[in-house]
């Protein structure tokens, strides 16, 4: 295991903000980490990392107590934290090869300029930090966290700020971090679509405590129970003519759109085929994901609620 | 190489490299010209005696240089944390203390850099008299301990406050209190209270030694309690300064 808590608690003058988080992963796993703003997902990241300390629980991440290894820890792990900042005199390959100093690695130019290629950051090596963009920071964050060659990455929001293409790239890097080379790699963020694409295992935090962990499919598969889909519809369906395969549910209707969820059980080919047989006239179809955000507002909102 | 070293070398370039080192510095000069011309016209007019005149230029380099200290110090860790760098080096495999060390290089060199600028202006209005070679020497043997203490002061409430404006306020405040008695004039120095504070004042340490040494012609032996003074106050504060970023709130 990579990582593994239980039961973390921990609380800040008297207000508890973790209040029994679990969390376990493994080598070569992207895993999501997900809640609202303030559940409590930047404190569990700091737990992770040493940075805080809990009051009680179990934590172990790659065989370390975070507390008290910190500095061992830190020799085998890459973190970028959310909003991290850099020298903006400095230029890239000078920002990294100053961190690998403090690692107590001398990086080569060449290897820093590969580093920067591999996050997408080609021809910027005389530019100083401070007139990059906040994508480009993104980027040099990630490439700091890669220095070195970590078998953990902790992410706190990395497509922060990226362009759809920018993020598609780091989503490239990812997947080929976690399957080339086996790092595990713990993702914080907002971003559903991120978490649906990249990830293989979730975990769900509110108000500072863990309220599911598992295998995103599977979760997805047992919670939701069906398939969300959104078809745009042509002129010549009315309402009256929506007559709908069994298993098959509408949802919703906004504007052209109809949303439709399917049962799990049935093939979504053989429900398009049924339709157009029976005269509907579908111009697109989408496939609105795996119905992981539907999971997740449910979630929250039911813990809200309660 | 070790971090320290690194962080202040990192400091040291980014602070004497910049705009704003070289307006220090510019202001330095300006202030210590300034001053310097009107206490040589003073002593062409035998208004001031020589040793007078080197005396109060040693008190302004050191005023100075505790300026230059709690203004660099109260940016070290709430600088970095308002600019985001903090995480990041608290995520490298260094200590605090690494940090703390290495902030205070930079102070360190900022403060060569200002003891050397300040030499020539010594020599100007000390250059007749006969006590120069002290002043230069308990300059930096006095000055230093009280200005990187209170460096050190101002790295430790920096990283207890975590905003730069209120570390910059207190740390200001803390040097005017400590340099109270001497704007006060003698007649409160002279007083039980007056007197037990510059006793365990290191500025007034610094200051009572360049007055006995450079118009006195005191000798060291004699300056050894003061030293002890100034040296308590550079542990003390360090002391703090480290205990400070240990225990600091992420």
């Amino acid at each position: 295991m990579l990582i593994e808590i239980a039961d973390v608690k921990l609380s800040l003058r008297g207000n508890p903000i973790l209040n029994g988080v679990r969390l376990s992963m493994r080598e070569g796993e992207i895993y999501g980490l997900l809640g609202p703003n303030g559940a409590g997902k930047s404190t569990t990241l700091a737990v992770l990392t040493g940075l805080r300390q809990a009051d009680s629980g179990t934590i172990r991440v790659l065989g370390l107590d975070p507390a008290r290894q910190r500095r061992e820890l830190h020799h085998q792990m890459g973190v970028l934290a959310e909003d991290s900042g850099f020298y903006g005199w400095m230029n890239a390959p000078d920002y990294l090869r100053w961190m690998g100093r403090l690692y107590g690695r001398e990086i080569p130019a060449e290897e820093a300029a590969r580093r920067l290629a591999q996050v997408g950051l080609e021809g910027v090596a005389r530019k100083a930090v401070g007139g990059f963009s906040r994508g480009m920071k993104q980027r040099l964050g990630l490439a700091r966290a890669l220095l070195t060659d970590p078998r953990l990455l902790i992410l706190d929001e990395p497509t922060n700020g990226l362009d759809p293409r920018g993020r598609r790239e780091i989503h490239d890097v990812l997947l080929a971090l976690s399957r080339d080379r086996n790092v595990g790699i713990l993702l914080c963020t907002h971003l559903l679509d991120d978490v649906d694409r990249l990830c293989s295992r979730i975990g769900i935090i509110h108000q500072g405590e863990t309220l599911l962990e598992g295998n995103l499919a599977e979760l997805l598969a047992e919670k939701t129970g069906a398939n969300r889909y959104r078809l745009r519809l042509g002129k010549r369906v009315s309402a009256a003519g929506e007559v709908l395969p069994a298993g098959v549910k509408a949802v919703a209707r906004e504007g052209g759109w109809l949303h439709l969820d399917l049962a799990p059980s049935l093939c979504p080919n053989t429900v398009w085929s049924a339709l157009f047989a029976s005269g509907w006239d579908i111009i697109e179809i989408h496939n609105e994901g795996s119905g992981l955000e539907a999971l997740y507002l449910e979630l929250t909102k039911t813990e809200v609620a309660a | 190489m070790n971090p320290v070293t690194l962080i202040a070398r990192k400091e040291s370039g980014e602070l004497l490299g910049s705009g704003r080192g070289l307006g220090w510095m510019l202001a330095l000069s300006v202030i210590l010209s300034v001053l310097a011309l009107l206490l040589v016209s003073n002593t062409e007019l035998s208004l001031l005696d020589n040793a007078q005149v080197v005396y109060m230029v040693m008190g302004t380099i050191t005023a100075l240089g505790g300026l230059l200290a709690i203004v660099l110090g109260s940016d070290a860790i709430a600088g970095e944390r308002e600019r985001g760098t903090l995480i990041p080096l608290l995520l490298t495999p260094i200590t605090t203390t690494h940090i703390v060390l290495g902030k205070m290089g930079g102070l360190v060199a900022a403060w060569v850099l200002m003891y050397a600028l300040s030499l020539p202006y010594l020599w100007a209005v000390g250059s007749s008299g006969q006590n120069l070679a002290q002043a230069i020497a308990y300059l930096a043997l006095f000055g230093t301990p009280v200005v990187l203490g209170f460096g050190f002061y101002a790295v430790g409430l920096s990283a207890r406050f975590g905003n730069v404006r209120t570390a910059l306020l207190t740390a200001l405040i803390s040097l005017i209190l400590l340099a109270s008695p001497l704007l006060l004039g003698p007649s409160l120095r002279q007083s039980a209270i007056g007197q037990a504070f510059d006793a365990v004042n290191p500025f007034s340490a610094a200051l009572n030694t360049f007055d006995s040494v450079v118009i006195d012609s005191q000798p060291l032996g004699m300056q050894l309690g003061r030293l002890a003074v100034t040296l308590a106050w550079l542990a003390l504060t360090f002391w703090f300064a480290k205990r400070s970023a240990q225990t600091m709130e992420i």
